[in-house]
């Protein structure tokens, strides 16, 4: 079936079977790798993207779902020339990425945090957080990048 | 080969109409945080999915008097967020920002989660807490079950294949009864509910318990009020040996519908203290 | 010491860009045209003989293109190190659920399902040994092969430690213990599952992408099953989604047999493990049993150690006799004593199988060995952090293995600054004097770690590093340690960076590659800084020398005369030149712009017969304390505080440490809590990540970390290493938290909700279920 919606700001339309997951028509069918199969039960967040100003589990959600939707992932997710946002800056800046197969999600956690809530406290960014697994970072510096980017576009005129 | 097709319905008739279409084994997806991980183990048994999470009606939030109706469609960030349940139903706003992580809640509907009937499912403890009703639709017509009738087990309830969960209806609890719900799980997020317990409660004037509501999760296959426990509070003051009682109570309650199961050795004296600390936060 | 300029100073990570951007490329983000899907056979019962194996009814599944078992491989694939006991595909015998059988190469990963489906495999069950207690029994059944010793077939290894003979010491200290401790499995849980993907080359050779830890480990093991010369194989390593020792021995099989299906077809292969898949068939940290006598004098000087361990590797042999060894040396704990017996046994079981994760054995017996110090202390009346000071190795102690400690023991410190971070004494007066029986009680506990650097005297410790000028003034790099998520790239830019005199921005390390790294022996151990650095420090000398050379005579001075100021060179004429004319100069002599370096670590003995020697040539030494809020009522357990205080030696890459420090505690914060694993009759009931729960945001507290700083002469500028240190101590420090908190002492990891609340687990009993379902998950 024909799959329309908008990506990372621009409208796509997609010729897809019905049974997919979103997860496999950003991977497979449009080579957006970004997102990442880490356990395929909504368990880990690594394939967490953003439809309609919120964060989802692409794992588990089939592909026609989205139809009308507003998707963005974490290839949508830039500075305006192109190359990293203040927040992806701050990760890199704050010592936040280690193996780097949970970041993505966790960008599209923070981000979704942060739409929502422009000034939290590091608890409040911790409970953003919880759906997202990492295994190497021990979540700290990813709270720092996050709160960091907070305060930051909170001081922007 | 897809699985299975898909189809978005516009609003319930459609989706009734869809249900009942001949030939067809339809399956209603409202979030699909549980469907989507049922298909990963086990071939469907279903032709297509029936999406019903963007039907506005069933999407609704509303109070009509003392009546409060929300939509089987709402998702637990939703009816967390609504300023209109924080007021009337915070035990189960509580119950839906335990639900998983974000992403879940983002997703996951009150109507799938009480649908999908897992005897830990968050959203049924407040629900019963609050003699919640579910609203079923069919192209034959209407019909409304507490919930105690809705679920017949773990994963099993009375909602037929042409039928359409569509909303649930409850009387707002008094304004100055306090509610709470506590989960315990084996983490802090994204963690299934080992046990849980909702309670409403309030005291009156003399210090009285004169409202009392409590229900636990996780602990029996039908969910129901402890009306037993609730006898022995109404009309006492809540002291520390009465809550202790009650405790005790809850966990006689318990046993006399499970019998001694593997984990009953744990759950008889953790469910003591999930209803002692409840029913302090709601009476203290 | 000179002043360093990159050295120990905030840095970027290398790599991150690429991650943040989600353009990084994982196994799984990789297809080529005419790539085939790679799938296996594998094992639904834990102990059976294969009877038939006929893979040709796959051969007619449409889109199937090809089918292997282990008679495609040479000598049927048998490798393993240090005991070849495992084959690439089963041979003749399956000994876990999960063993691979056969492996499909299919047009989509739909038909490799419908060929492995197809495949007839006829398995007589045999009887298992699921209680590694009983492995060596007279009548077990039998999981190991034939020992040519005599031994037991299910008897894999036996490692001690000497020194005097502690029971009779034992006997008669006035003050002793006596208990019993256990660890459950633990599973790596990287969020990258497995994969690799294996292209075949017109030289009738292959070139295999796997996110293995040691690609010349994966090489040397592709050679020689698929019959290959060296030269033929190439392994490159791409960005890994975390490994914590996982992703080797699994990752050398799917590399074989996506390898082997790749020559036969000529074509790309891949292979990705589901959730499910991974967590069945891949490889987890051993359980332990352990016993342990303790004793001291009234005044808290410890006199004798006794140690009984029982270590189950699982079906096959693994990492386990390393890690054996690894764990005895630490089982006693960094402590001094008069006398002091270890010996742990390792045996085979059709329980899974069992290989190196962080902390390699020491996590294990640290958990047990540092809650019988505090059970001691609590004895004595002592507080828990005096009893540790009084008794910890210090500079110019002998360990009971018979090594005098001659520099970098640092534990007194890291002791005393943690007690300081933490609030100690504080936090213990005013917790002691809780007396509610229920509600929630607060507590804080210690623990200290010790943790031998590098391969010890296990192996033959070296590596290789090369470096080199490019066209464009970029300066490039290799090591043949690799970085899977650790941080290591980033180390040995920085080394290259201070050692060569030029900006980090201008250094760019190439991927793992076995066609242009140095062998330079397995990447384990947290051995990369100190190995790897030191190899990337003296290539990059090198290099710096033939530069130096070059500047001199350019500028017409002495060596002696010239001193950089930033990456320009000058001379007694004080003008700066440039880093870039200084190259082109060298060009313009005629001079090698790369070089390579090689260290290798001093050599050190250990006899295993004696049981005494120098094990490793230094230690990382540490100390955490948690603090913790127990709710009396239902036994859950929060982490509300955590201060950790480490000697890595010099801390090279500020950041990246910090990270690893945080990451370890966090796994041993799972490790400690939630982290269980249960075999049932050879069956692992979590097979996802909703059963296999570990820590999330919400359940890791803001760490307080710190580093002592206590250089070692041999590392580069001092460094030792961090990585599987930081996670030692955090389980026996939460129990000894909860302890403090309770009273009550759980002895069995993890401390979960019913071992907290009723000192014992509960068993829900067990079934093949989620194992089948999950073995064939699409």
């Amino acid at each position: 079936m024909l799959i329309e919606f908008t990506l990372n700001h621009r409208p796509v339309a997609v010729e897809a079977p019905p049974d997919i997951t979103l997860l496999t028509l950003l991977r497979d069918y449009l080579n957006l790798t970004g997102a990442k199969e880490g356990c395929s039960v909504g368990e880990c967040g690594a394939c967490a993207v953003i439809m309609d100003g919120r964060l989802v589990n692409s794992c588990l959600l089939l592909a026609p779902q989205v139809a009308g939707s507003e998707i963005i992932t974490i290839e949508g997710i830039r500075g305006p020339d192109g190359g990293p946002n203040d927040l992806q800056e701050n990760f890199i800046a704050y010592g936040a990425v280690q193996c780097g197969i949970c970041i993505p999600g966790m960008i599209m956690a923070g981000e979704a945090l942060l739409m929502h809530n422009p000034r939290p406290t590091r608890d409040e960014i911790r409970a953003a957080l919880a759906g997202n697994l990492c295994r190497c970072t021990g979540y700290q510096q990813i709270v720092d990048a996050i709160e960091a980017t907070a305060v930051q576009r909170e001081l922007l005129p | 080969m897809p699985r299975f097709d898909y189809v978005r319905a516009g609003s319930v008739a459609e989706a009734v109409h869809l249900l009942a279409e001949p030939g067809v084994r339809s399956r209603l997806l409202a979030g699909g945080t549980d469907l989507l991980v049922y298909i990963r183990h086990e071939p469907p048994n279903f032709d297509r999915v029936v999406d019903i999470g963007r039907v506005p009606e069933l999407k609704r939030i509303e109070r009509r008097g003392d009546e409060v109706i929300i939509g089987a469609a709402v998702t637990f960030t939703e009816a967390a967020e609504s300023a209109l349940l924080q007021e009337v139903a915070p035990c189960l706003v509580e119950a839906c920002l335990t639900v998983g992580g974000p992403a879940i809640r983002n997703t996951g509907t009150l109507g799938g989660n009480v649908a999908n009937a897992a005897a830990c499912a968050d959203s049924l403890p407040p629900l019963t807490c609050l003699d919640a009703v579910a609203h079923l639709r069919s192209l034959v017509g209407e019909r409304a079950l507490p919930l105690d009738e809705l679920i017949r087990g773990a994963n099993r309830t009375a909602i037929r294949p042409d039928e359409l969960l569509t909303h649930f209806t409850f009387l707002a609890p008094p304004a100055d009864a306090r509610q709470a719900f506590i989960k315990l799980g084996r983490r802090n997020a994204q963690a299934i509910s080992r046990l849980s317990v909702a309670a409403i409660g309030r005291r009156d004037g003399q210090g009285r318990v004169d409202y009392v509501r409590l229900s636990p999760g996780a602990a029996m296959p039908v969910p129901r009020r402890l009306h037993e426990v609730e006898a022995m509070l109404l009309g006492q003051a809540p002291s520390d040996e009465l809550l202790a009682a009650a405790g005790r109570r809850s966990a006689e309650a318990m046993i006399a519908v499970t019998g001694r199961r593997w984990s009953t050795e744990y759950k008889e004296v953790a469910i003591r203290a999930l209803v002692e600390q409840a029913l302090r936060r709601v009476l203290v | 010491m000179t002043t360093l300029t990159y050295i120990g100073k905030p840095a970027r990570r290398v790599d991150a860009l690429e991650k943040v951007l989600g353009t990084a490329k994982y196994i799984a983000d990789r297809k080529l045209p005419g790539m085939l899907h790679a799938r296996c056979l594998r094992s639904d019962v834990p102990h059976a003989r294969i009877l038939r194996l006929d893979a040709t009814p796959a051969l007619a599944v449409p889109g199937v293109r090809a089918v292997i078992t282990s008679d495609d491989f040479f000598e049927h694939g048998l490798y393993g190190f240090p005991v070849k006991d495992k084959y690439m595909l089963a041979h003749q015998k399956v000994r876990y659920v999960g063993e691979a059988i056969a492996a499909v190469a299919a047009d989509t990963p739909e038909a490799a399902l419908a060929g492995v489906r197809a495949i007839i495999c006829e398995l007589e069950p045999l009887p298992g040994v699921f209680d590694m207690a009983h492995a060596l029994d007279p009548d077990a059944p039998q999981v190991g092969p034939d020992r040519p010793d005599g031994k037991h077939p299910n008897f894999l290894d036996h490692l001690i430690v000497r020194k005097g003979d502690p029971l009779p010491v034992w006997e008669q200290c006035p003050v002793k213990l006596e208990e019993h401790y256990s660890v459950s499995p633990q599973e790596h849980a990287y969020i990258e599952p497995e994969g690799v993907l294996a292209v075949p080359t017109r030289e009738g050779g292959v070139v295999v992408y796997a996110p293995n830890q040691s690609p010349f480990i994966n090489q040397a093991n592709l050679a020689m099953v698929l019959d290959l010369p060296p030269q033929r194989v190439r392994v490159i390593q791409p960005p890994v989604g975390g490994s914590f020792g996982g992703k080797d021995d699994i990752i050398y099989e799917s590399s074989a047999q996506a390898a082997k299906l790749a020559l036969i077809t000529g074509r790309p292969v891949r292979m990705l493990f589901s959730r499910e898949e991974s967590l069945i068939a891949s490889y987890k940290r051993d359980p332990m049993r352990m016993h342990i006598w303790l004793g001291a004098d009234s005044d808290g000087t410890l006199r004798a150690c006794k140690f009984e361990g029982l270590m189950d590797s699982g079906a096959y042999a693994s990492e386990s006799p390393f890690t054996a060894w690894r764990a005895s040396i630490h089982a006693m704990g960094a402590y001094r004593y008069d006398a002091c017996h270890v010996d742990i046994t390792c045996v085979y079981t059709n329980n899974g199988y069992y290989g190196a994760f962080r902390g390699f054995g020491n996590t294990e017996v640290c958990a047990a060995i540092e809650q019988a110090i505090d059970e001691m202390a609590y004895k004595l009346g002592m507080d828990p952090i005096d009893f540790r000071l009084k008794n910890c190795l210090r500079l110019g102690d002998e360990t009971v293995h018979g090594q005098v400690l001659t520099e970098s023991v640092s534990l007194a410190e890291c002791l005393t600054t943690v007690r300081r971070l933490s609030d100690w004494d504080r936090k213990r007066a005013e917790y002691a004097k809780q007396h509610a029986p229920s509600g929630v009680r607060r507590g804080i506990g210690v623990a200290a770690l010790y943790h031998g650097t590098s391969l010890g005297a296990e192996g033959q410790d070296y590596a290789g590093a090369t470096i080199a000028i490019e066209q464009d003034n970029s300066v490039d790099i290799t090591s043949g340690l690799t970085d899977y998520g650790t941080g290591s790239r980033t180390v040995f830019t920085l080394i290259a960076a201070e050692e060569l005199g030029v900006r980090p921005e201008r250094i760019h390390m190439q991927r793992p590659d076995t066609d242009t790294a140095i062998e330079s022996g397995p990447t384990v151990a947290s051995r990369s800084t100190m190995l790897g650095g030191n190899a990337m420090r003296i290539a990059a000398m090198n290099l710096r020398q033939t530069l130096d050379y070059a500047a001199a005579d350019l500028l017409g001075c002495e060596l002696h005369q010239l001193v950089r100021a930033g990456e320009a060179y000058v001379g007694p004429s004080e003008e700066p030149v440039p880093w870039e004319e200084v190259v082109r100069h060298a060009r313009e002599m005629g001079l090698a712009l790369s070089a390579q370096g090689r260290w290798s670590a001093p050599r050190i003995n250990w006899d295993h017969h004696a049981g005494r020697g120098t094990p490793y040539i230094a230690y990382h030494f540490g100390a955490q304390v948690a603090e913790v809020e127990v709710d009396m009522g239902t036994g859950r357990v929060r982490v509300v505080g955590l201060w950790a205080a480490h000697d890595p030696g010099k801390v090279i890459f500020p950041q990246g440490a910090y990270g690893q420090l945080y990451g370890g505690i966090a796994q041993g914060l799972g490790y400690a809590l939630m982290e269980q694993v249960t075999f049932v009759e050879g069956y692992i009931q979590e097979t996802n990540f909703e059963s296999y729960l570990i820590p999330t945001s919400v359940d890791v507290p803001e760490i307080v970390g710190t580093f002592v700083e206590a250089p070692y002469s041999h590392g580069p500028y001092g460094a030792k290493n961090i990585a599987e240190p930081a996670m030692v101590p955090t389980a026996p420090a939460i129990l000894n938290a909860i302890y403090h908190a309770t009273g009550r002492r759980i002895r069995d990891l993890p401390a979960n909700l019913e071992r907290v609340l009723l000192g014992k687990d509960l068993s829900k009993g067990g079934s093949p279920r989620a194992c089948k379902l999950g073995l064939g998950t699409a």
